[in-house]
């Protein structure tokens, strides 16, 4: 999926702009709850609307994500040591809140004048938050430490991502021509980097990440 | 708009996922102190608003190392552990379990390699909230 994703944002304005294709804009803000934790988001898309009966809707915008969440564990990031479970140790922090701006793209599908479905997922960004304490956990084990939103946001292939990243499933079901009610499943990471690298073995780390999974509710205006 | 928002804080609501409280059936764990060596003693205060009251000892029970809580009761909460600490904010810490009961005799193996010279204080602690509900520094 992320290859694809990559593959969409590097030709995406270029196939577009080859294709006899109309646009159209989308502007959505989106509330997601999960377990002690939730998010707000807003954004934004400029979408070719491609194929013969222009149902198809491809584009790249931005979206600024604040999350919020209570008492909440990030795993080792690095892929070496996501693959390998026995290799992860976590970190619990009481108040995490991390806000991310990125770029964005987004593959949707007209269904009909009154539904779309689609997909979004965040390319590359930045994030910022303030300084969370919390406690260093390996096995029966662990210190206090304090952690920072990792600044850098990229979408890599595999484990490999950095930094905070918002994706998206979503129906939208338009209530008025240009007003729709968006339902979505959220898959979201953030991503602390601690102090200093406090998990040691098998490596030194600094980086743990959370994968929070949300039900969101959102409205999109039509531009 | 606002009913979207209404929905919102209403899932946000009910997204809340406390965790259990402490079992508060006494615990009645069997330890024959008298066939142990008792290493380490203190006694249970709590912190701030919260209760503990109690004694602390570790015992060296043929080479394994138990922590006793003796005549013990806390105040309950969510996601209650029992820690050996180096200070009374885990700055360093070892997690023997969650627990067991807010009363009664329990005891907590330490595992092994466990300094407990150094880690001197027993815990109750919240760990989801890392919040401090009492402590016993053993000597």
């Amino acid at each position: 999926m992320k290859n694809l994703t990559l593959l969409l944002i590097c030709f995406i304005p270029l196939y577009a702009a080859s294709q006899d294709s109309k646009s159209i804009d989308y502007g959505s803000f989106t509330g997601a709850f999960g377990s002690q934790q939730g998010s707000v988001s807003l954004d934004y898309f400029h979408l070719w609307k491609l194929g013969k009966s222009k149902k198809i809707e491809i584009g790249i915008g931005g979206r600024f994500t604040s999350y919020f969440g209570t008492s909440q564990y990030y795993s080792s990031a690095p892929a070496d040591l996501v693959v390998d479970e026995s290799k992860s140790d976590s970190v619990l922090l009481q108040s995490p809140q991390v806000n991310a701006l990125n770029i964005a793209i987004n593959l949707g599908y007209r269904i009909s004048s009154k539904f779309g479905v689609g997909f979004n997922i965040d390319a590359l960004g930045f994030s910022f938050g303030g300084k969370q304490n919390g406690s260093y956990i390996n096995g029966n084990q662990g210190q206090a430490t304090s952690a920072k939103p990792t600044s850098f946001n990229v979408l890599l292939v595999g484990n490999n991502d950095k930094g905070s990243l918002n994706s998206e499933f979503y129906v939208r079901y338009f209530i008025k021509e240009r007003l729709a009610v968006k339902l979505a499943y959220q898959y979201l990471f953030t991503e602390y980097t601690t102090d200093t690298k406090i998990q040691q073995l098998p490596e030194a780390n600094d980086r743990f990440r959370n994968k929070a999974s949300l039900f969101s509710l959102g409205i999109t205006k039509q531009f | 708009m606002k009913k979207l928002l209404l929905l919102f804080l209403l899932g946000l609501v009910l997204s809340c996922n406390p965790e259990d409280a402490t079992p508060t059936t006494p615990a009645n764990d069997v330890f024959d102190e008298t066939k142990a060596t008792l290493l380490r003693e203190g006694t249970w205060t709590g912190s701030g608003n919260y209760t503990v009251s109690g004694v602390a000892q570790i015992y060296d029970d043929n080479g394994k190392k138990i922590l006793l809580l003796n005549n013990f009761s806390s105040s309950n909460g969510p996601d209650l552990r029992v820690y050996l600490s180096t200070t009374t904010s885990a700055t360093s810490f070892v997690n023997l379990g969650k627990l067991k009961s807010t009363t009664g005799k329990q005891t907590y193996e330490i595992p092994d390699g466990t300094d407990v010279d150094q880690f001197k204080f027993a815990l109750i602690w919240c760990q989801q909230f890392s919040a401090l509900f009492g402590k016993s520094e053993t000597m």
